[in-house]
C-alpha cells in the first residue's frame, strides 16, 4: 500500500477513536464508530487473498449491525430522555440495546464468532490493531454509561466469554486464532466489574493492551503464525523465547507478573460487592487459558524442539527494535515491595 | 529483612558477572555467607516475634524455615555443579538464575507478614520451579510432570485469593501480626464451610494431602537434583508454614472440619508408605516417603493443640534435611548409572564405602531413630494424636514399621550385598559430594543436641 493512503487510513482510524472517546454527543459517537471501521477495511485487507477478504466482510458486517443496533438505542434514548448527550441512560430498553451494540463491537460472548476468524484471516500486524485499538472506543463509551448497564446482562456475557475464551483456545495451534480467544477472555473479565468498579477496566484494558502488544511484536519478530515455527525460535533468538516465556504466563495471570493485578483487583473488587462464586469461576477458567499459554511455552521456551536450521543470525526488522521495549514494562509492573 | 533480601537478590548479578570458572564458587560461597545471616534470626525474644519492617516479620515458626531455605541454596549448587557441566555457560548461569530467584521468593514467602503478600509470593514460588522441572528435567514426562505441579497447585490456590480478599473485607486487614488480636471465632455454617475449604486447599495440596498428591511423584521425579532438593525440603514446608498461619484464623470451625482430612491423611500416610515398599525407582520412593511424613505434619497442623504444632515444626524441618540429602544421595547414584533403577546399583558399600556411611546416616534419620529431632517431631506428633483420639496409635504405629521398612529396604537394596557385575567402572565418590552429604547431616544431627529452636512457637 502506498504511503500517503497509508497515513491517511491509519490517521482515520485514530481519529475515528478519538472522536469516539472525546464526545459528548450520541451522533459524534457513532460517526467516530463508522469512521473508525470503514478505515481499518483497507487494514484487514492488506493481503489480497479471498481468506482476508472473507474476513473483511465478516468483520464489517458484525461491526455494521452493531453501529446499527448502537443507533437505534441512542435513538430511543432520545425518545425518552429528550436530548442527546452522553449520560445516565434512564431507559433500560435503550440500555440494553447499547450495551449488545458494544459488545458485539468488543466480541464478547454470545457475540464472539466472528474474533477467531476474522484475526486468523488477516495479517499478524493487522490482527494486533484489531485486538489493541479497537477494543478502546466501544470500552471507553462502555466506561461513560457504566452506572446504567445492566448488571446482570453484562455479568452474563462476562462469565460465559471467559469460558468460551477458555474452552475455545484449547484446541488450536495457530497463534493468531490463540490470541482472538485470549481477547475473548480478557474482554469478559473486563465487562464484569464495568458496573462495580470502572477503573479497573481501564486499569485491565491497558495492562492488556501492552501484553498483547507485545505478543504480537514478538511474533512479528519471527514472522510466524502457527505454533511450529514459533518452535524454532530458539535457536535464532534464544533471548526474545525467554521473553515470550514470561509474557505468556504473565497473559495467563500468574503472580508477580503484572498480568495478575488486574486479575486480583478484579476479584477483589468483586468480592467487597458479596459475589464470591463468580469471581472463583472466572480465576478457575481463566486457568484454561493458563494451559494454552503454557502449551504454547513448552513448544517455544521449555524444550528445544527439532528444527532443521543451525543459522545463528537473521535479518532484523527495524520496527521491532520497539519490542524491547515492552515486555520489561510487563514484567515488572507488580511492584509491591 | 533486608540484610537477607538484597543480598540475595545480588547474587543474581553475581552470576552474571562471573567468570566462567568461579560462577559456581562464587554463588555457593556468598550464599553460605547468606545463611549465616538468617542463623541471626533464630534467637528470638520468647513470646513474641521478631518485626522487621512493615512487611516482614520473623518468629520462631518462620525462622528455622528461613534458616532451611538459605542454607539449601548452597547445598542445591554444589549439587548440580556435575549434571550441567555439559552445557554452555549462558544456560548454566540461567539455571543458577532461576535457583537465587526461587530462593528469594522463599525467603519473602516465610518472612510475609500480609497475607496477601503471602499469597503472591507463594505463587511466585511455582514459576522458577516449573522453569527448573521443564527445561532441566531429564525425561519427557517432565512436559506432563510440570503441568500437574502447575495446575494441580494453582486450582487450590485461586479460591484462597477469593477467601483471602473476603477475609479481608470483613476483617479490615490481613496483616497476621493484627489479625491475631482481632480474630472471632468462626461459627459452623455452609458459607464458612466453603470458607474454610477455600482457605485450606491450597495447602492441603502442596503438601501433598494423600488425595491429592499425584503431582508430587511426578515432579519430584522428572526435576533435576536441584528442583527436587527444593522441592522436597522448602515447597512442601511452604504448605504446612501456611496452614499453621491461617488455621489462627479458622477456629473453632477446624474440629469439626478436621475429620475427613484427618482420615485421608492417617489413611494415606499407611498406604503411601506401603507404596515405598514396592517402588523400583528410587526417587520414587523418596518422593512417597515425603507424602508419607507430610501426612504425620497434616495430622499435627489439624490437632491444633501444643505439643502437636511442636511435631510439626520439628518433623518439617527435620523431613527437610533428610528428604534432601536422600534425593542427593539418589542423585550420585543417578549420576553414575544414568538409571533410577534401585537394583541396577546394588552393593554399593564394597565400592564406595565413605558414601554408604551417608546412606546408612540418611536411612535412619528417615525411619526416626533417636535421639534425632525426626524422632522428635514424630513422636510428639504420635502422642498427641493419640490424646486427640486413642485409636490412631495403631495407624500411626503401622506407619513408623512400614517407614522402617522401606528405608531399610533402600539401604540394603542399594548398599548390602554382592554388587552388580556392571558398576565395576563407576567414579569414586567426588569431595564435593561428601562435603553435600556433610553439610546436610551436620545441622541434622547437630540439632538432636538443641531442638528447642526448631520446636516452634510454642515452646
Amino acid at each position: 500500500m502506498k504511503p500517503p493512503i497509508l497515513i491517511i487510513i491509519m490517521a482515520t482510524i485514530m481519529t475515528g477513536t478519538m472522536i469516539v472517546m472525546l464526545s459528548s454527543h450520541w451522533l459524534l459517537i457513532w460517526i467516530g464508530f463508522e469512521m473508525n471501521m470503514l478505515a481499518i477495511i483497507p487494514i484487514l485487507m492488506k493481503k489480497y487473498n479471498p481468506r482476508a477478504m472473507e474476513a473483511s466482510t465478516k468483520y464489517f458486517l458484525t461491526q455494521a449491525t452493531a453501529s446499527m443496533l448502537l443507533m437505534m438505542g441512542v435513538t430511543i434514548n432520545l425518545l425518552y430522555s429528550g436530548q442527546w448527550v452522553i449520560s445516565k441512560i434512564s431507559n433500560p430498553i435503550a440500555s440494553i440495546m447499547m450495551t449488545t451494540a458494544l459488545t458485539m463491537k468488543l466480541g464478547l460472548s454470545p457475540f464472539h464468532f466472528w474474533v477467531p476468524e476474522v484475526t486468523q484471516g488477516i495479517t499478524l500486524m493487522s490482527g494486533m490493531i484489531l485486538l489493541t485499538w479497537q477494543k478502546i472506543a466501544p470500552m471507553s463509551i462502555l466506561y461513560q454509561i457504566s452506572p446504567s448497564i445492566n448488571t446482570n446482562l453484562l455479568m452474563l456475557m462476562a462469565l460465559t466469554s471467559v469460558l468460551v475464551g477458555g474452552w475455545g483456545g484449547l484446541n488450536q495451534t495457530q497463534l493468531r486464532k490463540i490470541m482472538a480467544y485470549s481477547s475473548i477472555a480478557h474482554m469478559g473479565w473486563m465487562a464484569a466489574i464495568i458496573t462495580y468498579n470502572p477503573t479497573m477496566m481501564v486499569l485491565n484494558l491497558t495492562l492488556y493492551i501492552l501484553m498483547t502488544l507485545s505478543t504480537f511484536m514478538l511474533f512479528m519478530l519471527n514472522s510466524s503464525t502457527t505454533t511450529l515455527s514459533l518452535s524454532h525460535m530458539w535457536n535464532k533468538f534464544p533471548l526474545i523465547t525467554s521473553m515470550i516465556l514470561i509474557l505468556m504466563l504473565s497473559l495467563g495471570g500468574l503472580p508477580p507478573l503484572s498480568g495478575f493485578i488486574p486479575k486480583w483487583m478484579i476479584i477483589q473488587e468483586l468480592t467487597k460487592n458479596n459475589m464470591i462464586i463468580i469471581p472463583t469461576l472466572m480465576a478457575i477458567t481463566a486457568l484454561l487459558n493458563l494451559y494454552f499459554y503454557l502449551r504454547l511455552t513448552y513448544s517455544t521456551a521449555l524444550t528445544m524442539f527439532p528444527s532443521t536450521n543451525n543459522m545463528k543470525m537473521k535479518w532484523q526488522f527495524e520496527y521491532t527494535k520497539k519490542a524491547t521495549l515492552l515486555p520489561p514494562l510487563i514484567i515488572t509492573s507488580t511492584m509491591l515491595l | 529483612m533486608l540484610k537477607i533480601i538484597i543480598p540475595t537478590i545480588m547474587l543474581i548479578p553475581l552470576t552474571w558477572m562471573s567468570k566462567p570458572n568461579m560462577i559456581w564458587i562464587n554463588t555457593t560461597t556468598y550464599g553460605l555467607l547468606i545463611s549465616l545471616i538468617s542463623l541471626s534470626y533464630l534467637n528470638q525474644p520468647n513470646d513474641n516475634t521478631l518485626n522487621s519492617s512493615l512487611m516482614f516479620f520473623s518468629d520462631s515458626l518462620s525462622a528455622p524455615l528461613l534458616a532451611l531455605t538459605t542454607w539449601l541454596l548452597p547445598l542445591m549448587l554444589m549439587a548440580s555443579q556435575h549434571h550441567l557441566s555439559k552445557e554452555p555457560l549462558t544456560r548454566k548461569k540461567l539455571y543458577i538464575s532461576m535457583l537465587i530467584l526461587l530462593q528469594l521468593f522463599l525467603i519473602m514467602t516465610f518472612t510475609a507478614s500480609e497475607l496477601i503478600f503471602f499469597y503472591i509470593l507463594f505463587e511466585a514460588t511455582l514459576i522458577p520451579t516449573l522453569i527448573i522441572i521443564t527445561r532441566w528435567g531429564n525425561q519427557t514426562e517432565r512436559l506432563n510432570a510440570g503441568l500437574y505441579f502447575l495446575f494441580y497447585t494453582l486450582m487450590g490456590s485461586l479460591p484462597l485469593l477469593v477467601a483471602l480478599l473476603y477475609i479481608h473485607n470483613f476483617m479490615g486487614s490481613l496483616n497476621f501480626l493484627m489479625i491475631q488480636y482481632w480474630i472471632q471465632p468462626l461459627p459452623n455454617s455452609w458459607s464458612n464451610i466453603f470458607l474454610w475449604l477455600a482457605c485450606m486447599m491450597a495447602f492441603m495440596v502442596k503438601m501433598p494431602l494423600y488425595g491429592l498428591h499425584l503431582w508430587l511423584p511426578k515432579a519430584h521425579v522428572e526435576a533435576p537434583i536441584a528442583g527436587s532438593m527444593v522441592l522436597a525440603a522448602v515447597l512442601l514446608k511452604l504448605g504446612g508454614y501456611g496452614m499453621m498461619r491461617i488455621t489462627t484464623l479458622l477456629n473453632p470451625l477446624t474440629n469439626f472440619m478436621a475429620y475427613p482430612f484427618m482420615m485421608l491423611s492417617l489413611w494415606g500416610m499407611i498406604m503411601t508408605s506401603s507404596i515405598c515398599l514396592r517402588q523400583t525407582d528410587l526417587k520414587s520412593l523418596i518422593a512417597y516417603s515425603s507424602v508419607s511424613h507430610m501426612a504425620l505434619v497434616i495430622v499435627a497442623v489439624l490437632i491444633q493443640t501444643p505439643w502437636s504444632y511442636m511435631g510439626a515444626t520439628a518433623l518439617m524441618i527435620a523431613h527437610g534435611l533428610t528428604s534432601s540429602m536422600l534425593f542427593c544421595l539418589a542423585n550420585s547414584n543417578y549420576e553414575r548409572i544414568h538409571s533410577r533403577t534401585m537394583i541396577l546399583a546394588r552393593g554399593l558399600q564394597t565400592l564406595l564405602p565413605l558414601m554408604a556411611a551417608w546412606w546408612l546416616l540418611a536411612s535412619l534419620t528417615n525411619l526416626a531413630l533417636p535421639p534425632t529431632i525426626n524422632l522428635i517431631g514424630e513422636l510428639f506428633v504420635v502422642m498427641s494424636s493419640f490424646s486427640w483420639s486413642n485409636i490412631t496409635i495403631i495407624l500411626m504405629g503401622i506407619n513408623i514399621i512400614i517407614t522402617a521398612l522401606y528405608s531399610l529396604y533402600m539401604l540394603i537394596t542399594t548398599q548390602r550385598g554382592k554388587y552388580s557385575h556392571h558398576i565395576k567402572n563407576i567414579k569414586p565418590s567426588f569431595t564435593r559430594e561428601n562435603a553435600l552429604m556433610t553439610l546436610h547431616l551436620l545441622p541434622l544431627l547437630l540439632l538432636s543436641l538443641n531442638p528447642k529452636i526448631i520446636l516452634g512457637p510454642i515452646y
